[in-house]
């Protein structure tokens, strides 16, 4: 099992919020990948996004700039 | 080190799991419909009938299951902190998903957490719902891929978060102290109920631990086919194996396609139904059993596909659409299942997800 590593998370109020957000980070060529929401952020059971919290100011410019909302940005170890 | 890790990421979906198939197995030993010790579809249908919305005779009685699983998730969201009123993602949509996923249980007779109780019954007539349910998943998924959305929902006053556990409370005083205005089935699945306060108990300590680990049948689902996380998975699979051995012990697994409690063999309109109930569930963004829980939490939209749901079971069975249960009249097998008038509702039902789902894809530019 892998050790656990520092993850940054960013939560939606919408499926369709992080479905976009996978779009967005694809094009370009933005790591990360769609999680289920950790328990440890919300009892929703939504999706979220983690990506490596290096790219967190990148992502925000880019999230910022498509208008797409986020319900929250954390850093976990996960 | 290890094994911390599988227990802190699995523990609690692998807990609620046992625990719910060992209440439902409680349930049913101690008078609740066979292979039904919770069934949320049945149960609300159940409601409906007390309150008088519809007139089928064998289903109706307020069921203190579903009072105590709203009232044991909002315990556990006040107790942790966790219990925020929101509304306003679409109600309207929620309310008329919210019926046809009611209206594809009835005709499959069961809930995605009933498909479950079955199959742990050794019910072979619920593999035919299980593809059905995973079908219609898919079907949603591909929707949620192509960026479906409800809208977000936004924080209300808290009051206002408490209205449906407001309206649960309401049913057990009714139930409690006002018994002669509803309506109590006297034969039928409606007669068969476990004591009143074990029910409520069962429903409250299941409440409580659903809300905690965030149980869900179709999110299970979902992780697995859209993200290869099976968290939620592990809760579906616990109900399922605590079930079959619970019956192995207690001499009630019956490995059968045939003469299986409250089920039909029509195996086409049970996987219709279900994938009903799965692709209205994606869209709804849980399954029913969850819809209680998060209307629990304070979610207002969860509240109002609940009340869907009810509705959804009245006109059911006001306009013949719910499946009806095999059966053996005078030593003849008499295949149940559903008749025109529920085959007509399920193709409307599939019509009516397609245009919802259509109509709440982005717009181009967006």
């Amino acid at each position: 099992m892998r050790e656990k590593q520092l993850r940054l998370i960013v939560a939606f109020h919408t499926t369709a919020c992080a479905m976009a957000t996978e779009r967005l980070c694809k094009k370009h060529g933005l790591e990360g990948r769609l999680i289920s929401v950790p328990r440890q952020i919300t009892s929703d059971c939504g999706i979220a996004w983690s990506a490596s919290p290096e790219v967190r100011e990148t992502l925000d410019r880019f999230l910022t700039g498509a208008g797409i909302e986020t319900a929250g940005v954390y850093e976990l170890f996960l | 080190m290890k094994g911390n890790r599988l227990l802190k990421d699995y523990g609690l979906p692998l807990a609620a799991g046992v625990i719910v198939g060992v209440a439902a197995l409680i349930l049913t030993a101690m008078g609740n419909p066979k292979n039904m010790g919770f069934c949320i579809a049945c149960f609300e249908r159940d409601i409906a009938g007390a309150l008088g919305l519809h007139s089928a005779a064998v289903v109706q009685y307020i069921r203190p299951e579903i009072i105590g699983m709203v009232l044991g998730a909002m315990i556990a969201a006040v107790a942790f902190k966790e219990f925020k009123a929101k509304a306003g993602s679409s109600p309207a949509v929620r309310f008329i998903l919210g019926a046809f996923v009611m209206i594809g249980a009835l005709v499959f007779l069961g809930c995605p957490l009933r498909m479950v109780i079955r199959l742990g019954g050794g019910d072979l007539t619920a593999v035919a719902a299980l593809a059905g349910f995973i079908a219609g998943i898919l079907v949603g998924i591909v929707f949620l891929k192509k960026g479906f959305s409800l809208g977000r929902a936004y924080p209300g006053r808290t009051a206002g978060g408490f209205a449906l556990p407001g309206f649960m409370v309401l049913l057990l005083a009714l139930l409690l102290f006002t018994p002669s205005l509803l309506k109590f089935s006297e034969s039928g699945p409606g007669s068969l109920r476990a004591p009143l306060a074990i029910a409520l108990i069962a429903g409250l300590v299941v409440g409580f631990i659903a809300q905690r680990s965030r149980l869900c049948m179709a999110g299970g689902m979902r992780d697995v086919f859209l993200l290869k996380d099976f968290t939620l998975l592990t809760g579906f699979l616990a109900i399922w194996v605590t079930v079959t051995i619970g019956n192995l012990i207690l001499d009630s697994y019956k490995l059968s396609a045939l003469s299986q409690p409250v089920a039909h063999s029509q195996y086409l309109w049970s996987f219709l139904g279900m994938a009903l109930v799965g692709w209205g569930s994606i869209l709804l963004g849980g399954c029913p059993l969850r819809q209680l829980i998060l209307a629990g939490e304070g979610n207002g939209d969860s509240g109002v596909t609940i009340f869907g749901m009810i509705f959804g079971a009245a006109i059911a069975h006001n306009f013949g659409l719910a499946g009806s249960a095999d059966s053996v009249v005078d030593g003849v097998y008499k295949v149940g299942g559903i008749k025109t008038p529920g085959m007509v509702a399920v193709g409307i039902g599939f019509i009516v997800l397609l245009v919802i789902s259509l109509t709440h894809l982005p717009k181009k530019g967006d």
